[in-house]
């Protein structure tokens, strides 16, 4: 049975931890939000309990400075949002990481779009950061939508043991999303784009729930959709929970709800 | 049924694009459109030019199921012999209910004379013609509008709604230029507020929910009107009670 009958209005009904949203203004795609409690309303409007975030201007544009900026976010959030520190290329970028880690430790990090500018996502140039987050058991978060995947599976592979979340994959990538997760063991699966229709079960089903994460893509996408759709999925109410927050939770080392 | 509303999605497949991972087999579709509360959908074949294999999958599969899936007729100016004896026989033969027009497919756009005997045929018999709309330089919102005012008697439904920003207001000014324009919603570009962006400019009444089935999944499609900043009339309108005055008696 779906977890709510269908209606014409939707809310969550199950606890629900977000783990793709951004916040702040990129240079290219302002926000429809400008301060935290405009977020939380976003999250409240939908159900949704907690976010992990990141500032989207390290998408493209300057990880250091992104990871600088996200410090208001949080402390704004009321403790329902949760810090993910953007990794680019540079080395001072891993030495901030670092510098972080060292006051508190990293949850959870996010490597910058490498699509454009081009950053090639090769042991040679991301090596000694991906070593770094394995040695730490810190998750990574890779886009995608923004990153090319054959660069990302042969890469992630050098890294066995890097826990890693693969984000933005799309109806484009349905021939890719299977072998992935076979290549990848240590890699969960973020649904925000990925609708291929029925998909989601047949993933569900032949890799197990715990490899599936909701995330929404939020402001780049509306928060809502998938989580409905998440409602909706024929799977036992245990694997909805997971997709929809305790799988996250694992992976930044919480306990589960 | 969503809140007592018969749910309509106004733009779904048949056939496979393997490479997109589409594939549409009939257990599926109802197993989904029955979770979502869907009721029935609009259902068309647009990989082959000629328009028949497409077209006698969608009337098959209306036929086995009856009440559930709208057959709507798939025909190419790539095969201009092909078009109207086409349409004659899907729609006033076999019963297809509209016409469906994939112009980047075609590789000219809804303003091409090529086009015109298909519009003729459905100005004629009062169709609609769902088209798809984007940044594609065949398929711009502004073309359909600009058909749309020549062929007053036919209903026009821009698929995807332009897709993107740009093109989105582009859709929105042609249905508000012209009253047989119509906004259908399917699309991955998912941003904030698009549902409420076609809603605002150009009314509820002129958006109608679609999925495009089975490449994307009509739950997280439906989950755009569903979760958005509406009343619950406006989602009723779009959900459905907009494709009765768009399909015709």
């Amino acid at each position: 049975m779906p977890l709510s009958e269908p209606t014409v209005n939707f809310r969550s009904c199950v606890p629900t931890f977000d783990a793709n949203v951004g916040v702040g203004h990129r240079h290219d795609r302002p926000a429809p939000f400008g301060a935290p409690h405009e977020l939380l309303a976003e999250l409240d409007r939908h159900g949704v309990d907690r976010a992990l975030v990141y500032e989207v201007s390290g998408e493209v544009i300057s990880p250091v400075e992104a990871n600088a900026a996200l410090d208001r976010w949080i402390a704004g959030g009321d403790g329902r949002l949760t810090p993910q520190y953007v990794l680019g290329p540079r080395a001072d970028s891993l030495e901030q990481l670092k510098a972080l880690h060292a006051g508190a430790p990293l949850k959870a990090v996010r490597l910058m779009d490498a699509g454009s500018p081009r950053v090639p996502v090769t042991p040679w140039v991301l090596g000694e950061a991906l070593a770094w987050l394995r040695v730490e058991g810190i998750p990574l978060w890779v886009s995608l939508a923004d990153s090319p995947v054959r660069e990302v599976a042969e890469t992630l592979a050098h890294y066995p043991g890097l826990p890693s979340v693969l984000v933005g994959a799309h109806y484009t990538h349905a021939s890719v999303v299977r072998p992935l997760l076979r290549r990848l063991p240590d890699a969960r699966l973020e649904l925000s784009r990925y609708e291929v229709m029925g998909e989601v079960e047949s993933l569900a089903r032949e890799f197990g729930a715990r490899r599936l994460v909701y995330g929404s893509f939020y402001p780049r996408l509306a928060m809502g959709p998938v989580l409905h759709a998440l409602h909706e999925l024929d799977l036992p109410a245990d694997d909805v929970g997971d997709i929809c927050c305790r799988n996250l939770e694992r992976l930044l080392g919480e306990s589960a709800c | 049924m969503l809140g007592g509303r018969e749910v309509v999605d106004f733009h779904a497949h048949v056939g496979r694009w393997d490479a997109l991972g589409m594939v549409a087999e009939a257990a599926q579709m109802l197993r989904v459109m029955d979770r979502a509360g869907i009721d029935r959908a609009c259902i068309f074949g647009i990989f082959h030019p000629d328009g028949r294999p497409g077209n006698d999958a969608a009337l098959a599969l209306a036929r086995s199921h009856p009440g559930r899936f709208i057959p709507f007729a798939y025909v190419s100016p790539l095969m201009p012999d092909h078009m109207v004896p086409e349409l004659e026989r899907a729609v006033d033969e076999e019963g297809c209910r509209g016409i469906k027009l994939y112009p980047p497919a075609a590789g000219a756009p809804l303003t091409d004379p090529a086009w015109d005997p298909v519009l003729e045929f459905a100005a004629d018999r009062g169709l609609a013609v769902l088209s798809h709309t984007g940044e594609e330089a065949t398929c711009h919102p502004a073309q359909l509008g600009e058909v749309a005012a020549r062929y007053p008697g036919a209903r026009f439904v821009a698929g995807h709604a332009g897709n993107v920003a740009p093109y989105r207001r582009q859709a929105i000014e042609a249905a508000r230029a012209c009253g047989n324009v119509y906004l259908e919603t399917c699309s991955s570009y998912r941003a904030p507020g698009v549902i409420e962006e076609l809603v605002q400019g150009a009314g509820a009444d002129r958006v109608l929910f679609g999925s495009d089935m089975p490449l994307m999944d009509p739950r997280v499609q439906l989950g755009k009107i569903v979760t958005a900043d509406l009343t619950d009339g406006e989602k009723g309108l779009i959900l459905g009670g907009n494709a009765h005055q768009v399909l015709g008696p």
